[in-house]
């Protein structure tokens, strides 16, 4: 199965010319520079920034949830409402929220405000929203970027073992070369609006050991192209 | 809980200080009873009319009178504040005429608005909806206008209608600005009352005062004074009392 998407946005040359075909189920990573559009590509994606010119084309049954960098939980919300937040009285499924309250580890905090919870708890509430919504592609924003290195470890591989449980895609934004190599299926190098490169490491199986000699590799080409766009 | 009592205690030293130098200022006999009425004569009045069961009368007609207003004042105050933060632009149409009005205190109108709409009810309940409006109103507009864009784009990115984010972000997330609004505007409503009844009042606390001063009563005054005083601040604990059990600490940091 495999969706697509197109942007293209050469106004704000923020993106120009930019061409991506996403796949619905794997974990893709945007990484690049601050400034290189990343962000941009993903709010466009969401539908939360317009564009200029260019089409995103969405098949019909894509539902999106979002995680941003932030949490950005209703902070006069408890856990549970928060989670719920996105859907209707009618839609709210028990056992589903259940299920997600075990996945993400909030056991025993849905009563809690956003306010009494550490910022790494705070993004598994974040990210059980976007699930709650029952979204069949996540977009994330450097959702760990602001997270100590231990949480993120352990964030990382939360977001793994739920993509494995849920087979949903995800379109992952981050700026950590490190990050982009644990969690990504295919690695879109973003350069000024434009993909520069990407990797295709689909058969490199998780959990990945950065220091094995393939892996190495795969970093050592990465760095080289990201290093090489700051010469031109 | 201790420190409730601490700060019973501490009140209690001041009022009884302050009570103390009252009645040594009249015993020293510098000031006549007229000018200054002893502690004594104040407390036998109020508790003649107390006991007459004049007083509860004046409170229930004012209380009556500042509580029409003040839910008419948050009624328009927040339509309309709704209406501005909802059409941006909207605003430029009676901004000017919000601000002119603003400043003109509700006291002036008293004479025109006895002309217009006589001496009964209605023209003291306009000048209380006049006092407590633009508190209220600047509130609201200022809770419902500054909501935080980032938790918009959440509802965005969930598929919200505009009503729908209205009600289950920007309403919310302006709440404590709204009850602030609406304590503000409540002592406000207080505050006029005096102003209100000065308009051919048979009855209500304001009367109470100034027919006291007609009849050269200043103890009858005096007690006047600490009773809309005294309800007053009830009031505000009764209603700030209230809020804490309705918004259930979501907004405890700004009430106290």
């Amino acid at each position: 199965m495999t969706k697509t998407y197109r942007v293209a946005d050469s106004e704000k040359r923020v993106l120009c010319g930019m061409d991506l075909d996403l796949d619905a189920g794997g974990i893709t990573v945007i990484l690049g520079r601050s400034g290189c559009g990343k962000t941009t590509f993903l709010r466009i994606v969401a539908g939360l920034e317009s564009y200029d010119s260019g089409t995103v084309r969405l098949d019909g049954d894509i539902r999106t949830g979002i995680v941003f960098q932030e949490p950005r939980l209703m902070p006069w919300l408890n856990v549970r409402k928060n989670i719920l937040f996105g859907l209707r009285k009618t839609q709210v499924d028990e056992a589903h929220f259940a299920e997600l309250i075990r996945m993400t580890g909030l056991e025993g905090y849905e009563k809690a405000r956003p306010s009494q919870l550490s910022g790494g708890m705070q993004q598994r509430v974040a990210l059980a929203r976007a699930l709650a919504y029952r979204a069949s592609y996540l977009l994330m924003d450097e959702p760990f970027a602001a997270l100590d290195y231990f949480t993120r470890q352990t964030m990382q591989q939360e977001l793994l073992r739920i993509h494995r449980e849920t087979s949903m895609g995800v379109l992952f934004v981050t700026h950590s070369i490190e990050e982009a190599l644990i969690l990504g299926d295919r690695i879109v190098i973003l350069d000024q609006g434009r993909v520069a490169e990407i990797f295709e490491i689909r058969n490199q199986p998780y959990p990945r050991d950065l220091l094995s000699g393939d892996m190495i590799e795969i970093q050592r080409n990465i760095i080289k192209r990201i290093k090489g766009d700051s010469k031109l | 809980m201790k420190r409730t009592y601490s700060r019973l205690l501490k009140t209690a030293i001041v009022l009884a200080a302050l009570l103390l130098l009252w009645q040594l200022a009249c015993a020293s006999g510098r000031w006549s009873t007229y000018v200054l009425p002893t502690p004594g004569k104040v407390w036998k009045s109020f508790w003649k009319m107390t006991q007459t069961g004049v007083l509860a009368e004046h409170i229930l007609v004012s209380m009556g009178r500042v509580l029409t207003g003040f839910v008419i004042a948050f009624a328009l105050a927040f339509v309309l504040a709704v209406a501005a933060s909802v059409k941006e632009g909207f605003e430029e149409y009676y901004g000017t005429v919000l601000e002119f009005m603003r400043n003109v205190p509700p006291l002036s109108l008293i004479a025109l608005l006895i002309l217009w709409f006589g001496i009964g009810e209605t023209s003291k309940i306009i000048i209380i909806v006049l006092a407590s409006f633009f508190p209220m109103f600047l509130n609201i507009r200022k809770g419902l206008s500054a909501c935080d864009r980032k938790l918009l784009e959440v509802g965005q990115a969930y598929g919200f209608s505009r009503m729908r984010s209205f009600f289950r972000i920007v309403l919310p997330y302006a709440a404590p600005d709204i009850l602030v609004g609406m304590r503000i505007g409540l002592g406000y409503s207080w505050r006029a009352i005096i102003g209100a009844e000065m308009i051919a009042a048979g009855s209500g606390l304001g009367y109470l005062i100034l027919d006291a001063q007609q009849m050269s009563r200043s103890d009858k005054v005096i007690a006047g004074i600490f009773v809309i005083g005294i309800v007053g601040v009830l009031c505000d604990k009764a209603f700030s009392f209230l809020m804490k059990k309705v918004t259930r600490g979501g907004v405890e940091d700004s009430w106290s």
